[in-house]
């Protein structure tokens, strides 16, 4: 059982640190597509997919980034008490109220694999000129979201070892 | 259970998860999306992804992480450093005159960026470091810093206003406007205050001596004011093609990071090291920022359907017999309060839904509004126990600066900016002037 904890922990964090150092390189695309949306608008006739296509690359910017800005640490806690507690009591703390987080992911994923299906099924489209298919957006989103997931689960296990004075990987 | 019952017990409950410590955005999404599921059943589960198709929607928002980049970019490189060498010269025989010359720099920094993380990174790496040495008090120049970079959500660009303007559906350029005159009157405010309280206590702020103004000759002080040329090009490839109308919100965010990247490149500072730290900074913080703002609309939507609006608006007009002023004046204390313990983008998300609707329903203006709305933010930025100023001074500071320093740094600063607010409040012509005089009302 151990083994497979680890074992798990080890490839999760490989893999979205690997997704996440890709993911990370969004922002030029996202620069760059409306870089040539001011280009285009000014200078000739304006593009009709900009606007809806960099909305697409930034859910994906940070659904898909989630887990690795999990890795780093990057998100905001209220520290009040948890500041001053050792990092031992942070993670038993963790171990037990990481649950929540875990439990509006998995929420968060249902929706999102019904929406999915949704717009699979009935091949939809979005309102507008430029009148993409919903679906691939829909995918990456719900992969995101899934992923995201698998770090937090990692997490958890990470501090349940830290909350018993292991360390795992 | 009545409605407002399960709206209190929904706030108790996330203020409680927040206390654990837990994630910010776990906290909120939990209760968010479990309260639908309770509520609505099957129809439930939906909400918590709709939360996610409506933030696509809102393409505003897309500011965000370019405003981000852009702000690394600029306190990475450090193609500020030139910039604050230039206030530095000119305004150091003055008494307190490097912390006047600190809020300059804010001032400008702000006018390049709509967050205010730029103003706090390059105040707390070149500016701080400097004044300590020159023997500047320590708790006074903390305060400096964090007073100052808080100016980069109200002078424009600002991605508070933005935030606001997709809440109140008010156009963004009118209320960038409006925060321009208002956040110069806040930096005089602050610099005010410096000035008078080193004159009284010239320990705090010394100017600097005989022999090394000497050494600073007049075709260097003129040279060094080279260096607010690039702020100046920044400023008008944003904010100034914005205004005028030649590009859209977005676009401009893309120009102006662009226009940074550039400056960067071409005084030769963009390493491989500056590039590493700025994409991965840009992607955690816009991380933390978007999953927060993700659980809130969760959280934010529950709330509307349970019709807190008119909840709120009952218990201020009916049961408390206010007057609009009165309303006004509460929401804001209410606001401020919050903001201690609330994480202030939940807030914004959440709170803002409820308060704007009723604002405009009292007959006010929802431009105004949104700079007091933007000038309360500034405040709860600063306020412990929950300010993301005093975690990223935390994260930035020397160690020499405790915990207790920040605190204390931010107590005279948040006088002067209730002061502030409360100027603005009484003389709403100080915000509508400049747009009203712009577009033509």
């Amino acid at each position: 059982m151990l083994n497979f904890i680890k074992g798990y922990v080890r490839v999760v964090d490989k893999m979205n640190y690997l997704i996440g150092r890709v993911a990370m390189f969004t922002i030029f695309i996202m620069v760059g597509v409306m870089f040539y949306s001011a280009i285009t608008k000014t200078f000739f006739t304006p593009a009709l997919w900009t606007y809806e296509f960099a909305q697409f690359l930034m859910v994906a910017y940070f659904l898909v980034g989630g887990a690795y800005s999990i890795q780093l640490h990057g998100h905001v806690r209220m520290d009040l008490l948890y500041g001053s507690w050792s990092e031992r009591t942070q993670n038993r703390w963790d171990s037990v109220t990481s649950l929540i987080t875990i439990a509006y992911l998995i929420l968060l994923l249902y929706g999102s694999i019904d929406s999915l299906i949704y717009a699979i099924s009935y091949v939809e489209r979005s309102y507008s000129i430029w009148r993409p298919y919903m679906w691939p957006i829909k995918l990456i989103m719900t992969l995101g979201i899934f992923l995201m997931l698998l770090q937090l689960i990692s997490q958890f296990f990470k501090d349940l070892a830290g909350a018993k004075g292991e360390i795992l990987s | 259970m009545s409605y407002e019952m399960i709206g209190l017990l929904m706030f108790s409950t996330m203020m409680l998860m927040l206390l654990t410590g837990q994630r910010v955005f776990g906290a909120i999404g939990f209760v968010g999306a479990f309260a639908a599921l309770f509520l609505w059943g099957e129809g439930g589960t939906i909400m918590p992804f709709s939360a996610a198709i409506k933030l696509m929607k809102w393409y505003p928002l897309l500011t965000l992480p370019m405003f981000i980049f852009m702000g690394y970019i600029m306190s990475e490189s450090r193609i500020a450093d030139d910039l604050y060498e230039m206030f530095h010269v000119w305004m150091g025989p003055v008494k307190g005159g490097l912390a006047i010359g600190t809020i300059f720099l804010m001032v400008v920094i702000s006018a390049m960026n709509g967050l205010s993380v730029a103003g706090m990174a390059i105040g707390a790496t070149i500016a701080l470091p400097e004044l300590m040495r020159r023997n500047y008090d320590k708790v006074m120049v903390t305060g400096v810093i964090q007073a100052g970079s808080s100016l980069g959500i109200l002078v424009p660009p600002s991605v508070v206003l933005v935030l606001y303007g997709m809440i109140a559906r008010q156009p963004v350029g009118q209320l960038w406007l409006a925060g321009a005159i208002p956040g110069l009157v806040m930096a005089v405010l602050f610099m005010l205050y410096i000035f008078i309280r080193c004159s009284l206590q010239p320990q705090l702020g010394p100017p600097l001596s005989k022999q090394e103004r000497a050494k600073v000759t007049w075709s260097m002080k003129f040279g060094l004011l080279r260096a607010g040329i690039l702020p100046l090009v920044i400023f008008f490839s944003m904010t100034g093609l914005f205004v005028m109308g030649v590009t859209s919100l977005v676009e401009s965010s893309a120009v102006g990071a662009t226009t940074a990247t550039l400056a960067a490149f071409f005084k030769g500072r963009l390493t491989k090291q500056v590039m590493e730290t700025t994409l991965r900074k840009t992607l955690e913080v816009t991380c933390m920022f978007m999953w927060i703002i993700l659980a809130a609309l969760c959280f934010g939507a529950v709330f509307d359907g349970l019709g807190a609006v008119k909840t709120i608006e009952f218990f201020f007009v009916d049961r408390m017999d206010l007057s609009p002023w009165e309303v006004l004046i509460m929401m804001q204390i209410s606001y401020i309060i919050m903001g201690m313990f609330l994480d202030d983008t939940a807030m914004l998300v959440i709170v803002a839904p409820l308060y704007v609707p009723l604002v405009g329903a009292l007959g006010f203006d929802l431009i105004w509004y949104g700079v007091l709305y933007t000038i309360t933010c500034q405040i709860a930025y600063m306020t412990p126990p929950f300010g993301y100023n005093l975690f990223l001074m935390r994260a930035m500071a020397p160690p020499e600066i405790s915990l207790a320093d920040i605190y204390r740094s931010i107590i005279p600063f948040v006088i002067v900016m209730t002061f502030g607010l409360a100027i603005v409040m009484a003389f709403p012509e100080i915000a509508l002037w400049l747009p009203n005089w712009h577009y033509g009302k």
